[in-house]
This record gives C-alpha cells, sequence and structure tokens, in this order.
C-alpha cells in the first residue's frame, strides 16, 4: 500500500526508457507523454512508436511516463509534469471545463469499448433486469451508464467502481463497469465463461463516447506545432506498426508491463492488441484516424452537460486542432 | 485228387478218387513213398473213383511199381474205372500190374 | 518320380515352430508385461493420490494457520470500534501494538468512511508498518492521489459487510513483495441499524508462503501451485508466472479447455485429482487440489507423468531388457532344439529322397535319440530294407521266369528241331501223301512225329508222346527219335525197332520217364503196312469208301517202363486211297473252357467229314475242329497229327486192305 504514496519511482522508470531512446541527444525535441493508465496493449501504438523510433524520425526525444491509478495523466498534464496525454474524450472535456487549455489534437479511438456486464445467475439478462440492482460504476465514465438507464427509465443503485472488478466476482454487486478489452477478458481469465455473462456494451446501444485522445496544452500546440503534429504522426505510424506486426508489438508492451511489475500477462495483453484495432481505425468507418468529428464533440459534451458533469464548453475549433493528425 | 490208405494185413490199401495228372500225381507219389519208406511192399490201389489219369500219372504208377519191384515188393490194382483201364491197356501197363475187378477181391487173392 | 521340393526357408520345420512359439511366448509376455505395467500404474496412483492429498492437505492447513493468526487482532480491534469513539492518539497505540504483536503483519491502519471520525477529514487512516530494518513507521493514507475508498481492502468489506482477505498484490514499496491484506469492517452501532464506519486491516508478506509452497517438491519433478480466488498463480516454480498468469490465462494460451475447467472446479473450492495433457513443457500431468477455505484459494500439487512413473518405467525398462534376453536366448533354445529335430529329418528326407532314386543302399543317419524321429528314421531303414529285399526277390523270380522260359524255349527247339517240317517231303513221290503237325503246349509236351525211307519202296513212320514236359522232355523225345532212327535203319520190323529202343532207353532211367510210341513201316508197292505199337493210342483207319476204324493194335508197355518188355508187329495191307491217322492223347484231351475232353468221338466226326481230303487237309480239319472246341482254352499238352494217304503205285484201285 506504501507504493501508492510514492510516484518517484515512475520518474525513475521514465527516466530508464527515456535514455534508451535518445533523449539527450542535441538536435531532438525533449518530450514527456503520458498515457492515462498503467503499460497495456491499450498503448501498444506508442510503445511501438518509441521502441521503433518513429518518434526520432520526428525529431522527438519523447518520454513515456508511467501512468496509473496513482498519476493520473490529466494531473500531470495540468501540472505541467507531461508535455502530452492521452485522455478519454469525456476526461479532455472535463478537464477543459475545470479551466484547463487543453488541445484535443488527436482523437485516436474513435469507437467506446465501454460496457457494463452481468451475471446470468443473478437473473439479469435484459436492461429491465438492472432495476434496482447494485451497479458499480467509474466515476470518470459513469455519464454512458447513466444515460442509458434514464433511457430505459431504470432505479439503479450505483456505487463507485473501484480498481478491480474483485467485488462483481464476489458478488459484492450485481453489474460492473467493463472496458470489452480489459476487465471484460479479465472476468474471463478470473473464471467467468462468456455464457455466464450478460453485456451491454454502451456503443452498440447508442452511447459512443470517444475514447482515447491525444491531448496537450494549448499553448505547447502554439509553441511547438511541429512537434505535435509529429508526435501524433509518429504515434499513428506506431500503431500502423502494431497491427502489421501484433506479436513484435505484444513483446514490447511486455517489456514495459514487466518493467513496471505489473500483475499481467501476454495472454490478456493480446486480447487487449487484438481489440484495438477496430477502435482505432474502425473497418467501414471514413473518418481519417485521429480525426474528431464535431458532431461527435458536441454529443458528448451536451450529454455531460446535461449529466452536470461539466458546466462549461469550448467551441469545437478551441477544443480540437485537426492539423496534427491530417496527412 | 484224394486219396485213402489203411493197412490191411500185409497189405496197404490206398483208394483213389479224382483225377490224377501232373498237378496231382506227385502228392500220391510222395503218399506211396511213404509207405514203402516204412517198409510196406506189398501195394493195393483201388481206382474204381479216379475219374481220368494222365501220362505223368503213368509214370508216378510206373517209378512206384519199378521201385517195389526192385525190393521184391508188388504193386497191384484192385478195381479201375472203364476209362483208366482203357488207358492201362493202350500204354501196355496192364501186362505189367496186375489188375483185379475190386479191392475185396484183391486182397483176398492174396 | 516326381522330385520332392526341398522346403523354402519360410516352410522350413526350424522356422515355423521358432515363430510359433516366439509369436505365442511374445503374446504372453506381452499381456503379462502389460498387465504388471497397468496394475503397478494404477498402484503407483493410487499411492500418488494419497501422498498428493496428505500434500495439499498439509499446505491448506498451513496457509489457514498463518491467515488465521493474522485475522485474531484485525478482528479484536474491529469489535473493539464497533459503537465506541476513540482518540487519535489511542488509535495510534492500538494499531501500533497489533503490529508490533504479531510479526506476521507487515502494517495496519484502521481507516474510516469520510468525516466519521475527523469531520474536517474527507481521509482518516493512520497506517503503521515495519521497514526493512524492522522499526515501526507510522504515517497516514488517504489523499487526491490516494483514493482508498476506490480500493479492494476498503470496498470489499464495505460492500460485502465481511472481513475479507484481498486478492494478493505486489508491494512496491515493501521490496516488492507478495503481500495479501486482511480487512475487517467495524459499524456504528448507535442507531438501531448498524452503519458502515470503516476497515480495520492487516497486511501479510505472503513471501514466506511462497518460498515455502513453492519448495515443496513431490516426485523428483513434481512442484506445488496456489491460485488465488480469481486463479492467479500466487506460487509456482516459475516466477513469471506469480501473479501475472492464472490458470485461466494458461488455459487461453495453451488452449486447453480442461484446464479451464479444472481451475473453474479450483476456485469454486472442489477438491480433485485428475491428468492434465499438454501442459507447456510437462507433458501430461496430475494435478491433485484442494481449497483454503479461509481464503478461497486453492492448492494444488503437480505431478508430471514422467516423473510419477520413473520407478516404473525404469522398472519396466529392466523387464523388458530381461524379457528381450530370455526372448533371444529362447530363439536360441527353440532353433536350437529345431535344429536337432530337423537335422536329422533333412538328412532322413535326403536318404528317402535317395531311395525314392532307387539307391537302396544308402545308409540312413544314426540317430541316437529314441524319439520319433528316431523311430522314424527306423521305419525308414526297415522300409529301405524290405524294398531292397523285394526287389532283390523280385529279380531273382524274373530271372527263375525267364530261365524257365528261356528252357521251354530251348526245349520247344530242341523238339522242333528234330522234326521234318518241310512239306512236302518228298514231292516226287507219287505213292503217297504225308503231313503232320505239333502244336506245342506252353509247356512243351514232348510229342514227337517222325517219317524216313528204309530204301526205295519202305517208308517208316512213327507217333509218340514223352510222359514228362520241359526240357526233360524234349531231350527224351531226342533221344528216342534218333534212336529210333538210327534202328530202324538196321532193323526193318516195327517190334524189333521198339524192342531195342525200349532196351536203351530202360538202360539208367531213374525217372521212371517213359514215352509212348506208334512206329509202322509202309512197302509203297503193296500197300503192305507193318506197325508195332508200345502203349500209344490207336490210330484210325480211312478207308476210301468212307468207312474207318480204330487199328488194332498188338499189346506193348510204354518205351522206358520196364526191360523185359515185349513188342509185337502187326501187318495191313493199304488200299490206295486208304489213309491213316496217327494222334496223340493231346487231340483227344483238348479241353474246352468248361474242362470237356475233345473225345474220340468227335475225332471219328471230323475224320468221317474229310475223308476225301488230303493229308494236308485232313489235319488241317481236324486241327481246325479241336481249336474251335477248345475256344482259346491254354492246353496242357502238345496237340500232334499225322496224317498218310495211300494212292497206290500207279494209282489204279485195288482190293480192301486185308491183315496178314
Amino acid at each position: 500500500m506504501l507504493n501508492r504514496l510514492i510516484s518517484a519511482g515512475v520518474l525513475l522508470l521514465a527516466l530508464l526508457f527515456g535514455a534508451g531512446s535518445g533523449a539527450f541527444a542535441a538536435d531532438l525535441l525533449p518530450l514527456r507523454f503520458i498515457p492515462q493508465w498503467s503499460p497495456q496493449s491499450q498503448f501498444a501504438g506508442y510503445y511501438v512508436a518509441l521502441a521503433k523510433g518513429y518518434y526520432e524520425q520526428h525529431g522527438l526525444a519523447v518520454t513515456i511516463l508511467k501512468g496509473g491509478p496513482d498519476a493520473p495523466a490529466s494531473e500531470a498534464l495540468a501540472s505541467g509534469e507531461a508535455d502530452v496525454a492521452t485522455l478519454f474524450l469525456s476526461s479532455g472535456l472535463q478537464l477543459r471545463a475545470r479551466g484547463v487549455p487543453v488541445v484535443n489534437v488527436a482523437q485516436m479511438v474513435q469507437r467506446s469499448a465501454l460496457m457494463l456486464v452481468a451475471k446470468k445467475s443473478k437473473g439479469i439478462l435484459a436492461p429491465q433486469d438492472l432495476e434496482g440492482k447494485r451497479v458499480s460504476l467509474w466515476d470518470d465514465f459513469a455519464v454512458q451508464p447513466r444515460a442509458f438507464f434514464r433511457r430505459h427509465g431504470l432505479y439503479v443503485d450505483v456505487i463507485p467502481q473501484g480498481y478491480t472488478l474483485n467485488l462483481f466476482l464476489m458478488d459484492g454487486v450485481d453489474a460492473a463497469s467493463a472496458m470489452y478489452y480489459n476487465e471484460y477478458h479479465t472476468l474471463l481469465n478470473a473464471g467467468l465463461d462468456p455464457e455466464e455473462l450478460t453485456t451491454f456494451h454502451l456503443a452498440d446501444l447508442g452511447f459512443n463516447f470517444p475514447e482515447d485522445g491525444i491531448y496537450c496544452l494549448a499553448q505547447t500546440l502554439a509553441e511547438y506545432p511541429e512537434a505535435m503534429r509529429g508526435f501524433v504522426q509518429a504515434s499513428l505510424e506506431g500503431w500502423r506498426d502494431v497491427f502489421r506486426h501484433p506479436e513484435e508489438a505484444l513483446d514490447i508492451v511486455m517489456g514495459h508491463v514487466r518493467a513496471a511489475n505489473l500483475p499481467t500477462n501476454r495472454v490478456h495483453q493480446k486480447w487487449m492488441l487484438d481489440q484495438m484495432a477496430p477502435l482505432i481505425f474502425p473497418p467501414g468507418d471514413d473518418t481519417p484516424p485521429g480525426f474528431l468529428e464535431q458532431d461527435t464533440y458536441r454529443t458528448v459534451a451536451a450529454d455531460l452537460f446535461e449529466a452536470e458533469i461539466i458546466n462549461d464548453t469550448v467551441p469545437y475549433r478551441i477544443f480540437y486542432d485537426p492539423r496534427p493528425s491530417a496527412r | 485228387m484224394e486219396w485213402v490208405s489203411e493197412k490191411v494185413g500185409q497189405t496197404v490199401a490206398i483208394r483213389v478218387t479224382g483225377r490224377m495228372d501232373a498237378v496231382t500225381a506227385p502228392g500220391f507219389e510222395q503218399e506211396c513213398g511213404r509207405w514203402i519208406d516204412q517198409g510196406e511192399n506189398d501195394l493195393m490201389v483201388d481206382l474204381s473213383n479216379l475219374e481220368y489219369i494222365s501220362s505223368a500219372g503213368l509214370r508216378v504208377i510206373l517209378g512206384t511199381g519199378k521201385k517195389l519191384k526192385n525190393r521184391g515188393g508188388s504193386l497191384a490194382f484192385g478195381g479201375m474205372s472203364p476209362m483208366v483201364k482203357e488207358v492201362f491197356e493202350i500204354s501196355g501197363f496192364s501186362a505189367i500190374f496186375p489188375i483185379y475187378d475190386n479191392l475185396e477181391s484183391a486182397l483176398a487173392a492174396r | 518320380m516326381t522330385p520332392v521340393p526341398a522346403p523354402g526357408k519360410a516352410n522350413g520345420l526350424a522356422f515355423r515352430m521358432a515363430l510359433f512359439i516366439l509369436t505365442s511366448t511374445t503374446l504372453i509376455f506381452g499381456v503379462a508385461f502389460g498387465y504388471n505395467y497397468v496394475y503397478s500404474r494404477d498402484l503407483m496412483l493410487k499411492n500418488v493420490r494419497e501422498n498428493a492429498t496428505h500434500l495439499t492437505q498439509a499446505l491448506v492447513r498451513r496457509i489457514e494457520g498463518k491467515l488465521i493468526s493474522v485475522e485474531q487482532m484485525p478482528r479484536y480491534l474491529a469489535r473493539h470500534l464497533d459503537n465506541r469513539n476513540v482518540t487519535r492518539h489511542s488509535l495510534g497505540v492500538m494499531i501500533e501494538n497489533m503490529v508490533a504483536a504479531n510479526r506476521d503483519i507487515y502494517g495496519s491502519t484502521v481507516a474510516f468512511e469520510p468525516y466519521a471520525l475527523d469531520p474536517e477529514a474527507r481521509y482518516f487512516a493512520p497506517y503503521v508498518y515495519r521497514n526493512e530494518i524492522g522499526g515501526l513507521v507510522a504515517t497516514h493514507l488517504g489523499g487526491d492521489h490516494y483514493n482508498y475508498f476506490l480500493w479492494d481492502w476498503y470496498r470489499l468489506p464495505r460492500y460485502l459487510d465481511r472481513p475479507v482477505w484481498s486478492e494478493p498484490y505486489f508491494d512496491e514499496g515493501g521490496g516488492n513483495a507478495l503481500m495479501a491484506t486482511y480487512s475487517h469492517p467495524f459499524y456504528d452501532l448507535s442507531s438501531g441499524r448498524p452503519s458502515f464506519r470503516g476497515v480495520v486491516t492487516a497486511d501479510v508478506s505472503l513471501e514466506e508462503l511462497k518460498a515455502a509452497i513453492g519448495s515443496v517438491s513431490l516426485y523428483q519433478s513434481g512442484y506445488t501451485v496456489l491460485i488465488s480466488r480469481t486463479g492467479r498463480f500466487l506460487a509456482h516454480r516459475d516466477p513469471d508466472r506469480i501473479m501475472r498468469d492464472s490458470i485461466f490465462s494458461l488455459a487461453e494460451a495453451l488452449n486447453l479447455p480442461a484446464l479451464r475447467r479444472v481451475g473453474k472446479d479450483m476456485i469454486q473450492g472442489k477438491e480433485g485429482f485428475l491428468r492434465i495433457d499438454g501442459l507447456d513443457g510437462e507433458g501430461r500431468v496430475w494435478l491433485c487440489f484442494a481449497p483454503v477455505p479461509a481464503i478461497g484459494w486453492s492448492v494444488g500439487v503437480v505431478i508430471p507423468e514422467q516423473a510419477l512413473y520413473a520407478d516404473i518405467l525404469a522398472l519396466n525398462h529392466t523387464v523388458l531388457l530381461i524379457g528381450a534376453a530370455g526372448f533371444t536366448l529362447l530363439l536360441v533354445v527353440v532353433v536350437g532344439i529345431s535344429r536337432s529335430i530337423t537335422r536329422p529329418l533333412k538328412s532322413l528326407v535326403g536318404a528317402t529322397s535317395e531311395i525314392a532314386h532307387g539307391n537302396l543302399d544308402i545308409s540312413l543317419p544314426k540317430i541316437a535319440v529314441r524319439d520319433e524321429v528316431g523311430q522314424l528314421s527306423q521305419s525308414v531303414d526297415e522300409m529301405r530294407l524290405a524294398l531292397k529285399e523285394y526287389i532283390s526277390h523280385l529279380t531273382e523270380t524274373t530271372k527263375a521266369r525267364e530261365r524257365i522260359e528261356s528252357e521251354l524255349k530251348i526245349a520247344r527247339s530242341i523238339q522242333m528241331n528234330f522234326l521234318p517240317k518241310r512239306f512236302p517231303p518228298f514231292p516226287e513221290r507219287r505213292e503217297f501223301d504225308i503231313f503232320a503237325v505239333l502244336e506245342p503246349a506252353k509247356q512243351v509236351g514232348g510229342d514227337l512225329y517222325d517219317f524216313f525211307f528204309l530204301d526205295e519202296d519202305h517208308l517208316f513212320f512213327s507217333i509218340g508222346d514223352v510222359s514228362d514236359k520241359g526240357v526233360p522232355a524234349a531231350l527224351f523225345m531226342a533221344v528216342t527219335k534218333t534212336l529210333m532212327k538210327g534202328i530202324a535203319e538196321q532193323n526193318r520190323d516195327p517190334a524189333e525197332v521198339l524192342d531195342r529202343v525200349n532196351g536203351e532207353l530202360c538202360h539208367g532211367n531213374e525217372s521212371s520217364m517213359f514215352v509212348t510210341l506208334f512206329c509202322a513201316v509202309l512197302d509203297l508197292r503193296s500197300g503192305r503196312l507193318c506197325y508195332s505199337n508200345a502203349g500209344h493210342n490207336p490210330p484210325l483207319v480211312l478207308h476210301r469208301d468212307g468207312s474207318q476204324k480204330w487199328l488194332a493194335l498188338p499189346p506193348g508197355l510204354v518205351l522206358g517202363g520196364m526191360e523185359e518188355a515185349v513188342y509185337q508187329s502187326r501187318e495191313l495191307v493199304m488200299a490206295p486211297g486208304d489213309k491213316l491217322l496217327l494222334y496223340t492223347d493231346g487231340v483227344t484231351e483238348a479241353m474246352n473252357p468248361e474242362g470237356a475232353f475233345y473225345s474220340e468221338a468227335r475225332l471219328l466226326a471230323q475224320a468221317q467229314e474229310g475223308v476225301a481230303d488230303s493229308a494236308e487237309s485232313l489235319v488241317a480239319r481236324v486241327m481246325a475242329s479241336v481249336r474251335r472246341f477248345s475256344a482259346g482254352a491254354a492246353q496242357s499238352d502238345d496237340i500232334t497229327l499225322l496224317a498218310l494217304s495211300y494212292k497206290g503205285t500207279h494209282a489204279s484201285g485195288g482190293g480192301g486192305t486185308s491183315v496178314i
């Protein structure tokens, strides 16, 4: 538990990785990047871009900081500890609403992987069955489920969701939030079979909040527009490389996982990697990679406003800059 | 050919039936020889029931007769069928051997 | 003779014996070996199951012992805090005492609900832990970067309303030790309904347990695993798997649905003993597992089958080696025995083959053993000797028969060579016509006939029959004929001739062989016939007028019978045209297949019919008649016919014949 207090180790690790990528070369611009969670395949594109030198090719000496529950990326970005961060669109909107002048320079994940899972053994087979049940929701990602509940007119006993699904596994809650690429598979690898679970994919149900986007402070973008564009482009190249060479990508991800001593395994990371492709490059979607649709932005902002998560919005053009991701 | 022989007094009487030819004659010769070897000198052969006699038969009779004659004995015939009698006549045997009408009269004549 | 083909290698007795015996032996050995293997394996498995079960039970007790000892203090403190207000200071002392009191407890906190103890503080959780050198350090948990309300150690007892052991975790601050936290809730009981106020926790290092479990081994390469409620490996011989892999992720990685089912049984608190195929780099393993009910974990003992059966496999190798050695020995013995059987058989086969090719002098192999082969050899030898004897006997009889046949041939040639066979013998003479035929029996009968001129006008002729057969008869016949001719040339009286021939033949005639003979001298001028007879059948006189009669014969004993025998001559005058037919008893006693004689009567009848015949025709007629009668039946005696037809000097008719 003590570790939760100490974040100095994170910096040490970041330095170690940074040294490997030639962070101190004179002609490269140093850049600190923090993903919004611990090392995992969700960020494979960035690790691969770093490992395979895409960032260097764009004149950047990128240092990837370790994110996670005890090192929120939004705070790191706001405090200036990190120059660039990934955030869910809703988190970005909240951060902006709190007055932190962040700019979305690329909307990487177009589709939401957020879902609700429930055990069929609890009698939950359809949305109506959630009536009166105890459901745990992540505070940060409660808007979509709540909107879902509203639409179905359900009264649900919502409790905050922690960092694991153990409460759900131990029947402390009837339903829980999960990311399809992560917690859902964790449940499978904790001995629950897909047939035992009822799932509600919020994107499929009409509550698609695009997720990971790349953010920096407006000031950073103003000062280093080329660096930001280079970071976005290199990251996209990294992601393309990931899906061309998934096993190599997995090796790279597992290197970061081991360095962080995380209790995860290759099978799980492979699952996650496999789920990322349709989220970043949705098949049949002609939206260019990294592009944030104006309509989507407005919908999400309106939903958050309505849910009283935010009380202020900025115009689309101020929140999102399409130039870094443009080809 | 079959024969029955018995000793009647000093005479050995042999009754012969059947055919005396090259096949049967040696047996008869042996029978006679047996008696002669026992010291009998007087043989009386009854040929009344002899159907046929060949030259081989005649030869045995001649040989036996000569043997007995040399020892001072005699071979005689008591009774003879007409056919055999004819053979004896033609061959001249009837001239050298005593021939009786029947065995009884021949024995009685001794 | 068809040669017996030599048996091929595969058909050989030795090969077949070896094949059958070794096949059956292999079968028996295989069955025994298989049974032994299966039985010992089952026995081994049973034994292993017992051992593994004992081991897992022991581990479960050990783990539970440790966990339960840790649970005591937090439970006590939680009870103490129920419905009781404590000061910050006394709370700190209590926590410190708790950590100090139990060496297994690495750290402890009492964490309150927001503002529950201090209305000013959202987070209140004094925390005491041991540092690296064993000293106790006091601090506080909670803050903007550590929202403990979201962590399992707080949430699980809060929402489950019961004390809970957390899922184990790596504590980075504690030297990356594997830890688990026991959290006991406490409540505000002041109102009617208890309301949750917070939790008392105790952090425990699992490193010691992990090391202890990891070091347990069974059957050389067997090892022990410990999995958490979610199937995560807490102890495993591969440290990389600990906390990272779960039994389910392993099942997914190895694509082993069976392993996933086992994992579900394990986390559901079941016990079991079963086999799993296809574990990474281990092949088949046996897994014995039992739950740790206090915490929902499961202990498993994994024993690779290879290790399990190492002893049995070693034993099997030994047994197989012994089997192979025995097999080889058996092979040698079987081949030896079958060789010892087939070697004499082979030589026997060779010997019999030689015998089959006619070599009866081959010596058979000496077989000392008095078994069936020995008996066979002996039988074959006996057969060989019998064959040899039979063949030599056959040769002898063949020789004897050949000799007899050659004797017969000699006899026949003697007989035939002595007879005049050229007809007409005197073609220039018109006064008479003579013809004779002698058909010898298979065994030469010794018949004879003869005719020759004594002078210009006197013809001597004769017919006879020797009483014996074969060469002696032929010789006797030859002697008689020679004697008769020699004597007749000096003395024309037939009686005188017979008398002197008789005298010569009786001389030294031990065998009592005799010959019947009729002889006559014909004066061709006058037709006067002077004749005599020595025991021969009376000839037939055929007059020109067709009357016939048997020629009246003087008495006369056969020639060679008695020296004292007397012969007489008689005379008859033949008129021209008269005929004489001389014959031997081979004619009248010729037999038909039914055994009847041809008889004088038939002879008379034939002569009657042939009254006008020439001598040759008369003979031919009678001979044909005899042949018809005998109808192919073999005759035992020679058949001889002689016909003389008197024609007179000028073929002028004369008076009747008359006896002088």
